[in-house]
């Protein structure tokens, strides 16, 4: 069947069931005829076909198939990771694709440099600003730009541009501000003018909402309408449901950089969305029967919690929770929602502004992170290459790190390399792990070799809260289940654990009680038994809890 | 969408090199007399004969070695100072003042009464020498751990304010009698005796050679060079490993200015007996030269301090037979550097493309 063309034409819901129903069908070799252009439409501004990227073990993208109409804002949606940024990166001209042909205006281009994009009438706004703060508005639009003067910029030009530009699509900026002194939400006008000024019709926004206030939010949503009416097109990444279903004309769901289908926004609900995103593969392979005691007490409390992130912004916002003994409490969340600020904060490695962290019954503000380790927290940081252990160091040297001062691994004032090494022989034959040799950093060992170093530190300490963030991320399926298997014999053995994951699969196989948490906040928390992935998605996504959760 | 991330170009230290690499830092030397040898014989003077000069000025006779290793000693100390810093990624450029600091505490120790107690008095001399440097090294520690401030701008301009300090004392409160700009001379209790007789070999070096015992015990034996050495290879983990990270550095920078603190003390015990504007021409600032050439480790940072010793009195030898410019071995120095630093860019930051993304 040619599956190619109809589902390029077909965009209706009916081709995300099928799509569903049979994945295979997208294997289907597409490679075989390669029209240098293809029958243009006069609508479809952009088509990207059978587009796959891959990083060494990483398949970014498998055999995309992605469109754009003249005229539309078309969402991009997917979880972190799912292939996103990789597929309009190829459509920026910043990476090529392993395979797949891209054709803008009918004609099929090779997409050799973002400066080629922006030839081509496309432009990226990303994430991250590329501005230089200390130069004004002007300035950064121009920036790169040939002028037909010499030497001097044309400023006095640019400015008339600019202008027109924000009176056109209502992008209202001051030519003349200094970039630095902008707000976020400013700054972005700033990106989309920059874009708009190399003449493109057609523009890529990154997570465009994900740094602005939702008044800033309502703004650029406004402009992004008026843009699409008079003529542009507009490709919208992000992982938010509301957004999409609030600017889109047509959405795109990827998930482990696959497509799983694209629909009509107004043929759809945000729950559906999010089963598209979220996918329902998840298996129960490992049993976990609750433990049969009662210990419900609570070990680790946060009540009412405010904190900053790294760019000094409130954005842990009256975080609640508990903690028992004995359980495992699983969060969910989007990459970037406070999972990391959660769990330093628990760790004491980051301040908060207000609210109470009580730990075994005792408060720990202002306690230093060594000492709320002696407590009984142990802490598997989400970064082991960066934070959990030092490369540079061997691994006997990596197992003492959190306990160097203590007895039996030093003296008054000399480490006890002896102890230490012995140690380090016990550590490597419990935890079964494979090293390059005992004098040798640990930089060269696996990624599933090195979370054992980390999680066999961890453990060692026999802690009364265990906080694993992201345990399982990069491993293979057998080192998977191992760190999964270790977490459960710790909640058998009675301690709380708290597991910050970005894989719902792993949350909802293990997890006791399951959390999201969304923009700094856990907007729920229910047992497993009564947890529905629909809903989960949703709140995920941020969409308000409902009173059936 | 943070995966991206890492599939940007990464530039990446290579961690192992072949043998025949380990040859490198040599030939790098080996290149440095190339150009010396080409400038040399640009000045009129035959290369062959200025390097044999310099080679018998520094290792041909008991006082040529002798004057060698009087210099290694500051170089050596203020060397394990500042690499000691560099270990925890402190950059500590401020030995030179920290070394006028510990000049000027043991001018004051020397002539105070106490000093006039054999034995007693040197030791006197040499401790308060050190404290002065590591108060003086302090300072930007203090600033870096409250206050967040980079440490590089202050340990650089410290060094002026300490040497115009100093040169306001020579000139006014603690200007001996007479014409000259220095400070009255020590107490011959207060010096540190010349072990080889007839020569100007003093008990410093076996100081220096102490000292180098000591950095390396503390680095790689005891909990705080433990703790000092996790900072510098990692904040992150050492913060997250619960390790105090501003104790770390308020330690390493109080070692740090002490070690140079005792260097300008032994420069004025051993050598000098007074304190004078020029009593060290810049060691402090080739000690920055010696951490990086010497690895960091107190064996590397002790061979260097030799080889450049050597170099600074082969060409003070060079300087009263030839006539060559004392300021050849600066720029000699300044040579090796630079191929050295261009060997270990060849030898080990080849440029690795991930996944074939540019």
């Amino acid at each position: 069947m040619n599956h190619e063309t109809s589902e390029i034409s077909n965009i209706t819901t009916k081709y995300f069931r099928k799509f569903k129903r049979d994945n295979a069908l997208e294997q289907v070799d597409h490679q075989t005829d390669t029209p240098s252009s293809i029958e243009h439409d006069g609508d479809r501004l952009v088509i990207m076909k059978g587009i796959s990227c891959r990083f060494g073990e990483l398949m970014a993208n498998d055999n995309v198939n992605f469109d754009l109409m003249k005229g539309e804002i078309h969402a991009l949606l997917g979880e972190n990771g799912a292939g996103k940024t990789t597929l309009m990166s190829i459509l920026y001209g910043m990476y090529q694709p392993t395979s797949g042909n891209i054709y803008v205006r009918g004609n099929r281009v090779a997409i050799k440099s973002p400066l080629h994009a922006i030839d081509l009438g496309i432009s990226m706004v990303h994430q991250h600003f590329l501005l230089t703060p200390p130069h004004t508005v002007s300035e950064n639009i121009i920036v790169g730009l040939k002028t037909n003067r010499r030497i001097f910029l044309d400023v006095q030009n640019a400015e008339k541009k600019i202008l027109s530009l924000s009176n056109k699509y209502g992008l209202e900026v001051d030519p003349n501000a200094i970039v630095g002194n902008l707000s976020v939400g400013e700054q972005q006008r700033v990106e989309i003018i920059k874009a708009l000024y190399r003449d493109v019709d057609v523009l890529i926004l990154d997570e465009p909402t994900g740094m602005l206030t939702p008044k800033e939010e309502e703004a650029l949503f406004v402009v992004l309408k008026s843009m699409v009416n008079q003529g542009l097109s507009i490709i919208f990444i992000t992982h938010k449901l509301r957004e999409v279903m609030e600017v889109s004309d047509r959405v795109t769901v990827l998930r482990n950089g696959k497509v799983i289908g694209t629909v009509k926004t107004t043929d759809t609900s945000e729950t559906e969305l999010a089963r598209m995103m979220i996918g329902r593969s998840f298996v129960n392979q490992t049993s976990i029967e609750s433990p049969a005691n009662n210990q419900s007490d609570t070990i680790l409390e946060l009540m009412n919690v405010y904190a900053v992130n790294n760019s000094n912004v409130l954005f842990i916002k009256d975080l609640s929770l508990e903690l028992h003994k004995g359980e495992i409490l699983g969060i969910a969340g989007v990459d970037g929602n406070g999972q990391s600020e959660l769990a330093e904060l628990i760790a004491g490695l980051r301040k908060m502004r207000s609210g109470q962290i009580i730990m075994d019954s005792k408060p720990i503000e202002n306690i230093s992170p060594k000492h709320i380790r002696e407590w009984g927290l142990a802490y598997v940081p989400e970064d082991r290459l960066h934070t959990g252990l030092i490369l540079e160091y061997t691994i006997a040297e990596n197992l003492v790190l959190d306990r160097w001062y203590a007895e039996p691994y030093s003296g008054k004032l000399f480490l006890k390399k002896h102890e230490m090494k012995e140690f380090a022989e016990k550590m490597i034959s419990d935890f079964d792990i494979k090293i390059t040799g005992l004098s040798a950093p640990v930089r060269s060992m696996s990624g599933g070799n090195l979370q054992k170093i980390v999680l066999a530190r961890e453990l060692s300490r026999n802690p009364k809260v265990l906080v694993v963030h992201s345990p399982t991320r990069g491993l293979d399926i057998g080192a998977t289940e191992y760190v999964h298997r270790q977490l459960i014999k710790q909640r058998d053995n009675g301690v709380g654990v708290l597991l910050l994951s970005l894989d719902l699969d792993e949350i909802l196989s293990i997890s006791d009680r399951i959390g999201v948490i969304y923009e700094g906040k856990i907007v729920t928390i229910v047992e497993r038994e009564k947890a529905d992935v629909d809903q989960l998605g949703l709140l995920m996504g941020g969409k308000v809890a409902e009173s059936n959760l | 969408m943070r995966g991206s991330n890492s599939l940007k170009m990464k530039v990446e230290l290579q961690k192992k090199r072949p043998k025949l690499l380990s040859f490198a830092p040599y030939m790098s030397a080996g290149f440095a007399f190339l150009i010396g040898a080409i400038i040399l014989s640009f000045s009129g003077v035959d290369p062959v004969v200025a390097y044999s000069v310099m080679l018998k000025g520094a290792f041909g006779s008991m006082r040529g070695i002798a004057d060698t290793l009087v210099k290694t000693t500051p170089l050596l100390l203020t060397g394990l100072g500042v690499a000691l810093a560099f270990k925890c990624r402190i950059w500590n450029i401020g030995a030179e003042g920290q070394l006028y600091m510990g000049a000027l505490g043991a001018a004051l120790a020397g002539i105070s009464v106490i000093s006039a107690v054999p034995i007693v008095g040197v030791t006197f001399s040499l401790i308060i020498g050190f404290i002065f440097g590591a108060s003086i090294g302090l300072v930007p520690a203090v600033l870096k751990v409250k206050l967040g401030v980079n440490e590089i701008i202050v340990t650089v301009l410290l060094n002026f304010i300490v040497l115009l300090f100093i040169t306001y004392l020579l000139h006014g409160p603690i200007k001996a009698p007479g014409f000259n700009p220095y400070s009255p001379e020590i107490f011959p209790q207060s010096q540190l005796p010349i072990i080889l007789p007839h020569t100007r070999l003093h008990a410093g070096i076996i100081i220096a050679a102490l000292a180098t015992i000591a950095t390396y015990l503390l680095l790689s034996k005891t909990k705080i060079g433990f703790e000092i050495k996790s900072v510098g290879a990692n904040l992150k983990a050492a913060r997250y490993a619960g390790m105090n990270v501003s104790k770390s550095i308020l330690v390493v920078m109080g070692i740090s200015g002490g070690l140079a603190g005792l260097a300008g003390a032994v420069l004025v015990t051993g050598v000098q007996r007074y304190l004078i504007e020029g009593i060290s021409p810049g060691y402090g600032f080739i000690a920055v030269i010696v951490a990086l050439l010497g690895r960091q480790h107190p064996i590397g940072v002790s061979i260097v301090a030799f080889f450049f010793a050597a170099l600074i009195s082969g060409s003070e030898v060079m300087y009263r037979t030839l006539g060559i410019p004392s300021s050849f071995a600066p720029t000699l120095q300044a040579l090796v550097l630079i191929f050295v630093l261009i060997g270990e860019l060849f030898t080990r930051l080849p440029v690795t493309k991930r996944g074939g993304v540019i």
